[in-house]
């Protein structure tokens, strides 16, 4: 597994970004698949960012290859839960003018994941989001 | 790390990774436009939720004053992005130039 922490700002995406290309390279997956991956994390890591400004100074993210499939396991400290899995569903079939803003990110998220779980304990949440690296999206 | 430039006519070349640290500087620029746009993407490797606000902002700004957005040589990856939030069937998106490497 891969592991590596990054600053609570959209300034650390770049970072990331650069971390999951190296975790394809290093696994020998498909370098195409970091769109997928990239898109997962974006959506999930700056939710923590915008949601949870006051919590610890820095988010980890974990990337571990499973066969095809990467697990990610992003872990915020000291913040209040926040479950992705129980968000209310976007509803991407309404005319432009009447959607709600928001939303959009993790149904991107919905869309693309495997699996998506969340667990909150001692003030901390973790989210594990299972993304397959066979073509696709 | 993302950029508009110019094109010919009323062509913007979006160029790069539309993320959220890019969406306010990208906002900026597509607030100045105040004609139909093209919005040529053979050179967008990604876009996020929030490129995608970036999109849809521009394109209710310009729609509301009879104004066109059009979104030309989209790779797949992207229009997949815009086909899973159902933006596809608002904003007219053209598929990649067959001569696009992602295509």
């Amino acid at each position: 597994m891969s592991e590596r922490r990054f600053g609570r700002t959209f300034r650390s995406l770049e970072g990331i970004f650069k971390f999951v290309a190296e975790f394809l390279e290093s696994s020998g997956l498909p370098a195409p698949a970091a769109f997928e991956l990239d898109l997962v994390i974006e959506e999930l890591f700056t939710n923590m960012v915008k949601y949870a400004p006051h919590g610890a100074p820095e988010i980890e993210i974990g990337l571990t290859r499973l066969g095809p499939d990467v697990v990610i396991v992003l872990r915020d400290f000291d913040v209040e839960p926040f479950d992705p899995t129980r968000a209310p569903r976007a509803d991407v079939g309404r005319p432009l003018g009447e959607r709600p803003a928001g939303g959009l990110g993790l149904h991107l998220v919905r869309r693309i994941a495997r699996d998506l779980r969340y667990d909150y304990r001692d003030r901390s949440s973790t989210i594990t989001v299972t993304v397959t690296t066979a073509p696709g999206l | 790390m993302f950029k508009v430039r110019p094109g010919p006519g009323e062509v913007l070349k979006l160029i790069g990774r539309l993320d959220a640290s890019e969406a306010e500087g990208a906002m900026d620029v597509l607030l100045k436009v105040d004609h139909s746009l093209t919005a040529d993407c053979s050179e967008l490797d990604y876009i996020s939720s929030a490129g995608l606000g970036v999109i849809m902002e521009t394109y209710k700004r310009l729609h509301a004053r009879g104004l066109g957005l059009r979104l030309v040589n989209v790779s797949p990856h992207i229009r997949n992005v815009f086909r899973y939030v159902g933006l596809d069937r608002v904003i007219e998106i053209d598929q990649a130039d067959p001569s696009h490497p992602d295509s």
